[in-house]
């Protein structure tokens, strides 16, 4: 969580005049925002608003038309060998709305791959860090079981540990928990709120508004591609600007 | 090269397609597709109740029909046909030309894989189709004969072509004992040219690809319509279909 | 008509050798052709996935041509068709080099592959969509996703059609006798002709061949357990 009265964090995402089109249809229109170091943004709006385009545009699983996107310092958009990029994916955490672990590996080997393949670990490193992640997200009793043997919430919690154990300066979440029976998303939801409250640049897609509200330190309003509200909690829930997100947030109510 | 084949073509297509017929027996392209349509429409029958049997609660049946299914699987299709060569006669009691020799073994091995698609036709279809005609008070044969099969043996119609294609594939083994199909027929040219061989085989490939190519795309054209009409019917009630109203209109 | 007796046959030195000569080539044509079929169906799978539009109609012309012309016209195209184009030299070194079994290997194996990249195109297509994203959005590039993420999936998703194709190539190994291998299903033509025991002999080699499909299937069946993660739910 970001302290207001402090100074200024350097911006970790940066969309600046960002669009994005499939075909005619206009997915992003000029997206301009930012994500400062240690912030914790949250992402909602009606579905089609373009929430999950717009997470999977700062680890190029989308490409933009125009624009920019800065991560770090960095220009995801920019042309680079597909080496650079892969080095940028790998200092980005992105966790799916289907987990996506790998279902021929233990949760431990899944966590385990990528600092061993990538980042040149010793297996024996690698298998101490895995551990205290797979403990960090309350699973280490299931380090050694297959995904097929685990329940929705504990793959996602081994697919955060997953993106963890390549130390990202960043956690992207798309719709972490829209997946999982009812019962299954506060044990998701409690490890992403440690992590907030370690000070995790977080962005995520979602929407569980409890969640954001204890939180977020901004929610951003999406409709139809366009940002149009990225005030913080209080104020969004308690009193939102933007005519849509009144009418959002009245639909959410009478659910 | 290609004048060549030209050459080889205009020479002896009579032979190519139809043998030395009416000097001996038919041969060529018609021997090689009657074999074809024979071994898959005797076998056809076979097959089900084979399939029929695999699935049957009653051991006695069970049995003898994995047996056969595991056997034709495992064995090559060349020993099948030696062995048929040995036994027809000896069943018979007569010496019989190689053609039948060919339509008997291709008959006892397409049965058995033929058996494996029906099987799994059947097993494809959902429960409540059996349950439903068990309902309404069909026996199991009953059922199996106005239900479960018409549906199933329609849904593995590209299946069925698929193996019938197989089964052309495999009357080339003919050749090995003097059947008078198609390969034979081109290695009778061959034997005759002797400087041609690869252009005379090359020929040959080139025919049985355009037979099966073009079978294998009507298969794949079938299994495309049937696909599309299974969606199109969960759509629309058969009612609505035929035009006539579910409801009175008010 | 002598009575059924399998032993004057398995007893018989020279005739009980004539059919472990065979089964010996049997096991050689059938081992190699499967080493060239699947080194050589991985390769197409390979190229089949390149963004190139030649690469790709190419491996489908392959397949196509493989799987729709008879094997034993492959065979037959290969030792009398292929081999009188080549350099004469080469010709009379191969003649004295085991002509027959090298060509049927390698008929054998080429039409095999065709069937083997076809199969582990559809494993690679029937894993979950996301595992590749999954991979590459942890970092991973082309070649470390296929390796760790995508190619172990395949093989797991493809063993069955892998072993079904394997079981047909081992039986296919008879064809390499209309070409005039001396593999099992020859020795047994040889074998019968001169002990008139038709009977005996055809069941022993059909039995052999019977067990041998059998051992495949089973060893099929048995890495399929072991490639299934432990209790699914």
């Amino acid at each position: 969580m970001v302290d207001d009265s402090g100074s200024e964090q350097p911006n970790m995402i940066e969309f600046i005049h960002v669009n994005k089109r499939y075909g005619d249809f206009n997915a992003l229109v000029d997206i301009n925002a930012h994500v400062r170091k240690g912030e914790v943004v949250v992402v909602c709006g009606p579905s089609g608003s373009g929430k999950s385009t717009l997470i999977r545009t700062v680890n190029r699983l989308e490409e933009i038309q125009s624009g920019t996107l800065m991560f770090d310092g960095q220009n995801v958009h920019a042309k680079m060998t597909s080496k650079t990029l892969n080095r940028l994916r790998s200092r980005i955490g992105f966790v799916f709305q289907s987990f996506n672990l790998f279902p021929h590996m233990s949760a431990l080997d899944n966590v385990m791959l990528s600092p061993v393949r990538l980042r040149g670990l010793s297996v024996a490193e690698a298998h101490d860090k895995a551990m205290l992640l797979l403990d960090r997200v309350g699973l280490t009793s299931k380090a050694k079981s297959y995904p097929a043997q685990l329940s929705g919430g504990q793959q996602q919690r081994v697919a955060i540990a997953r993106a963890l154990a390549m130390e990202p300066p960043a956690m992207l979440f798309d719709e972490p928990t829209s997946a999982l029976d009812p019962e299954m998303v506060g044990e998701v939801l409690a490890v992403m709120r440690s992590l907030a409250s370690e000070g995790m640049t977080m962005m995520c897609v979602t929407h569980e508004m409890a969640f954001a509200r204890e939180v977020a330190d901004r929610v951003w309003f999406m409709d139809a591609g366009s940002i149009l509200s990225t005030a913080d909690p209080r104020s969004f829930f308690s009193n939102p600007e933007h005519p849509r997100a009144k009418r959002f947030l009245a639909d959410l109510r009478a659910r | 090269m290609l004048v060549q084949i030209y050459d080889i073509v205009r020479d002896d297509w009579l032979l190519l397609l139809i043998g030395q017929y009416p000097n001996g027996p038919l041969g060529g392209i018609a021997a090689t597709l009657l074999l074809s349509v024979l071994g898959i429409s005797l076998a056809f029958p076979l097959s089900v109740l084979v399939a029929l049997a695999r699935i049957s609660p009653w051991l006695i049946l069970r049995a003898p029909a994995t047996a056969l299914v595991y056997t034709m699987r495992g064995v090559p299709l060349l020993m099948i046909i030696f062995w048929g060569y040995f036994l027809v006669p000896l069943l018979i009691g007569k010496v019989v030309p190689g053609f039948v020799t060919m339509v008997c073994a291709l008959v006892v091995y397409e049965a058995a894989f033929l058996s494996e698609i029906v099987r799994a036709g059947i097993q494809a279809l959902p429960a409540g189709q059996a349950d439903a005609a068990r309902a309404l008070g069909h026996s199991h044969l009953g059922a199996m004969r106005y239900v479960i099969l018409p549906q199933a043996l329609y849904n593995m119609m590209p299946s069925i072509l698929s193996q019938f294609v197989s089964t052309i594939k495999e009357t080339t083994l003919g050749y090995v004992i003097n059947v008078p199909e198609l390969t034979f027929a081109a290695n009778q040219i061959n034997n005759r040219l002797l400087t041609k061989p690869f252009e005379v085989f090359f020929l040959l490939a080139v025919i049985y690809f355009v037979v099966c190519w073009s079978l294998t795309q009507l298969a794949n054209w079938l299994e495309r319509s049937i696909a599309a009409k299974r969606a199109g019917k969960g759509r629309t009630s058969e009612a609505v279909s035929n035009g006539t109203p579910l409801v009175a209109e008010p | 008509m002598q009575g059924f007796d399998v032993t004057a046959i398995l007893l018989n030195s020279q005739l009980a050798g004539m059919l472990a000569d065979g089964f010996l080539v049997t096991l050689i044509i059938a081992t190699g052709s499967w080493l060239l079929a699947m080194s050589l169906g991985i390769l197409l799978l390979m190229i089949r996935l390149m963004p190139s539009r030649i690469a790709n109609h190419a491996v489908r012309a392959y397949v196509s041509y493989h799987s729709n012309v008879p094997t034993l016209v492959q065979l037959i195209l290969w030792y009398f068709g292929i081999s009188s184009l080549l350099p004469s030299t080469l010709q009379e070194w191969l003649s004295e080099h085991h002509a027959e079994a090298t060509f049927a290997i390698i008929g054998l194996g080429l039409c095999q592959a065709a069937y083997f990249s076809e199969d582990l195109r559809s494993g690679l297509r029937s894993i979950a969509a996301g595992q590749e994203e999954a991979a590459r959005a942890l970092g991973h590039g082309y070649v470390g996703t296929m390796r760790y993420v995508m190619l172990p999936q395949a093989f797991r998703n493809a063993l069955p059609a892998l072993v079904n194709h394997t079981v047909s190539l081992f039986k296919n190994s008879t064809l390499a006798m209309a070409i005039g291998v001396a593999e099992l299903t020859h020795a047994v033509k040889e074998v019968e002709n001169q002990s008139f025991r038709t009977f005996e002999t055809f069941l022993i080699a059909t039995l052999v061949y019977l067990a041998c499909s059998l051992l495949l299937m089973g060893i099929g069946a048995w890495l399929g357990h072991r490639a299934r993660p432990v209790g699914a739910r």
